[in-house]
């Protein structure tokens, strides 16, 4: 895939499961129908004779809004799956995602203060989980998500032990 | 009552919950006090005819007068309850608080994670002779522990015992815990909230107790009324003033009708607001250091004085808002973990280190919190970092290119590199240097959007704990900003090793020595060396 220009070079990323994709368009196509039907309303009301008045733009441009909007991030979201990675290093854990906007973090194992597994309803459907990592300061946001559960379990070890020997104070 | 040293347990002043529920009463005593004034005015008015006539009004003023006296009488339990059920102990490696009286909870936080020990008196407890004690772990959240209220002496006496048992200066115990980064466990129970009854309260007490000699302290500053007063009223708050003032004058030249009063008042109260709770937490502020850190001193009705021993301050922010170059004033403000995120206005003051001074001023607070520089000219680089522009010492700038996506900034933004922290400068009007330690460096973010990749830059955002400082290098060079990403996390972790403030006065070798009393020369040398103390 095409590492972006603020990706450290020579490390071995590892990608998450290509099954967080199903997940993720499970979750785009409910929230797209509730979206568009939401955004049809005032073409409904015009059909039932409630609002006769409302304009053809409102009527009709409020669902294809919503719509392309809907279309446009089905598109972009096998690239951000693809996106998401992380990498083990001796001292620290890596993790990148976006394709905008994208963010790389570094997370010594030293300051991990512990290490959050969740898995939701949907995600466990297909054997996923998520991998928070939390240090003292809020803004380090790294979740990890759509991780295999056997690969979610080992890293949430071997992360839980590696904070552990290396642990320093704040 | 006196301070329990042993770990035995202990309780509040008596009179704590009284000054913490006065409000409650004073609500009470308004609604019955009014209530009652009414009816004697209309019992003198002799117009029985609006409340059901059969009743006389003795009656109904008899009825009440019962009411109250209940009301008074529960509360008067309740406040007894709440006292006889909130007890503190503090052995040689933990503070516990039981409380509550149905919900009952306990709650206990490691010495040794120790951020902060601040004593509050708000004006009521002051009147009592009374004041809390707060001690903060790294939890960003609510205090770790609030022991409300104490007599002020015992207060400062507990303070001393934990800052001395916290600093490993009165490590008795040949078995304590090693320093924290050593300590496998240490980061597992930073704050527990359990419900095991602690197995035997005296289990660290009979030991014999090093004398618990307050740490001498070496005023650093203090600031005169004047010069808060003044910062008061060049502060943001006029800003927001004035640019309220222009959109009313605007608004009327617009429309050609003045702008109502109704508008205006609650712009004058935000203002007011503003100026009055700068000016109150400013007031009599005073900056002096010690053995167990820097402690500050401030408030005009509450006051406070807060203690944060040496290297739990996370970052530390110079800032300069557009009025106060006028007078040459910066604003020094931390994060330190426990003090929260500094959005109240209790928050914003706590964070404050210097409300408003003098660049000197501010070298020596910088001094407090950073001893070691890492620099040969700490006063050019600071100079440059606090109110520069351009490469001067050292300073990796937003390249020209970029000045598109800066077109004020992109000069001032920047970062520097000393031997022991990261620098980073931005703002041209609000001008900000955010100073980080690299062994207080928690995990970093490297982050490009579309915008900065189309000129070739990125951001690194330096994760800080909650707090007012948000360092973030803005718009640096791809490959410069790549190599600092990379660079900065072995800084940070070789710092990381090298830190050994966990235990600040642990001395070296021998635990079970006796504690070195310490003279001036022991404690932390405020006019440090290597920063400019003196320069004008």
């Amino acid at each position: 895939m095409s590492s972006a220009a603020i990706d450290p070079a020579d490390l071995n990323w590892e990608h998450i499961s290509p099954r967080y994709l199903t997940v993720r368009l499970i979750g785009w196509a409910v929230e797209a129908v509730v979206t568009v039907a939401l955004a049809c309303i005032p073409l409904a009301l015009r059909a039932a004779g409630v609002w006769p008045s409302a304009p053809d733009w409102l009527a009709w441009g409020l669902p294809a809004l919503a719509a392309a909007a809907f279309v446009w991030r089905a598109v972009l979201l096998p690239r951000q799956v693809r996106a998401v990675g992380y990498a083990e290093r001796n001292e620290d854990f890596l993790l990148r995602s976006g394709i905008f906007y994208q963010r790389t973090l570094v997370v010594p194992y030293g300051r991990m203060q512990y290490v959050d597994v969740t898995v939701g309803p949907l995600e466990r459907a297909f054997g996923l989980c998520s991998l928070k990592l939390h240090t003292a300061a809020p803004g380090t946001n790294a979740v990890l998500p759509g991780l295999p559960a056997a690969e979610g379990a080992r890293l949430r070890e071997h992360l839980s032990e590696r904070g552990e020997t290396q642990l320093a104070g704040l | 009552m006196s301070v329990p040293h042993n770990g035995e347990w202990a309780r509040v002043h008596p009179v704590s919950p009284l000054v913490r529920g006065w409000i409650a009463l004073a609500a009470i005593a308004f609604v019955f006090g009014r209530n009652i004034v009414e009816d004697l005015v209309g019992l003198r008015g002799g117009d029985g005819s609006e409340s059901g006539a059969s009743a006389p009004q003795g009656t109904v003023l008899l009825i009440g007068i019962a009411v109250l006296a209940g009301i008074l009488l529960i509360i008067a339990v309740g406040f007894f309850l709440s006292w006889r059920f909130t007890r503190y102990q503090v052995t040689e490696e933990h503070v516990r608080v039981h409380s509550g009286i149905v919900f009952r909870q306990q709650r206990q936080a490691r010495l040794d994670r120790v951020q902060a020990i601040d004593i509050i008196q708000p004006l009521l407890a002051r009147l009592f002779g009374l004041a809390e004690l707060r001690f903060e772990v790294a939890d960003a959240g609510e205090s770790a522990v609030r022991l409300a209220f104490l007599k002020l002496d015992d207060a400062q006496q507990l303070r001393t015992m934990i800052l001395n048992r916290a600093s490993g200066a009165a490590a008795t115990d040949p078995d304590a815990s090693g320093p924290a980064d050593g300590d496998p466990h240490a980061g597992d129970n930073m704050l527990s909230t359990h419900g095991a009854k602690p197995a035997a309260a005296g289990a660290a007490g009979g030991r014999p107790r090093p004398g618990a000699a307050e740490a001498p302290e070496q005023p650093i500053l203090e600031l005169r009324p004047g010069r808060v007063v003044a910062a008061t009223l060049l502060s943001g708050t006029t800003l927001f003033l004035l640019a309220g003032l222009a959109c009313a004058v605007v608004i009327t030249a617009v429309t050609g009708e003045p702008v109502t009063l109704a508008v205006m008042v609650p712009l004058l109260f935000g203002t007011v607001g503003g100026y009055w709770s700068e000016f109150s937490t400013s007031f009599n502020f005073r900056a002096a250091v010690s053995r167990d850190g820097i402690r500050v001193r401030y408030g005009l009705l509450d006051t406070r004085t807060q203690t944060v021993p040496p290297g739990r301050i996370q970052a530390v922010a110079v800032r300069q808002s557009p009025l106060w170059r006028l007078t040459g004033w910066y604003r020094v403000s931390v994060n330190v973990a426990g003090y929260g995120d500094g959005a109240s206005s209790e928050g914003q003051a706590r964070t404050k280190l210097l409300p408003a001074g003098t660049l000197p001023e501010v070298f020596a607070i910088l001094a407090l919190v950073l001893p070691e520089p890492g620099t040969d000219r700490p006063a050019d680089v600071f100079t440059a970092g606090i109110t520069g522009r351009g490469a001067d010492h050292g300073f990796t700038t937003t390249p020209r290119r970029a000045r598109w996506i800066a077109p004020l900034a992109w000069r001032r933004n920047g970062f520097t590199l000393t031997d022991t922290a990261v620098l980073v400068r931005s703002g041209a009007l609000w001008r900000v240097l955010s100073v980080v330690p690299h062994a207080r460096t928690q995990s970093m973010a490297l982050e490009q959007g579309p915008l900065r990749r189309r000129f070739d830059t990125a951001d690194l955002v330096l994760h800080s704990t909650a707090g007012p400082v948000h360092p973030r290098v803005r718009k640096i060079d791809t490959e410069t900003v790549h190599r600092l990403f990379l660079e900065q996390a072995v800084r940070a972790r070789d710092a990381r090793r090298r830190d050994r403030t966990a235990r600040w006065n642990r001395p070296a070798g021998a635990s079970s020595a006796a504690p070195a009393v310490p003279g001036p020369a022991n404690a932390v040398d405020p006019a440090s060396k290597e920063f400019p103390h003196e320069q004008q």
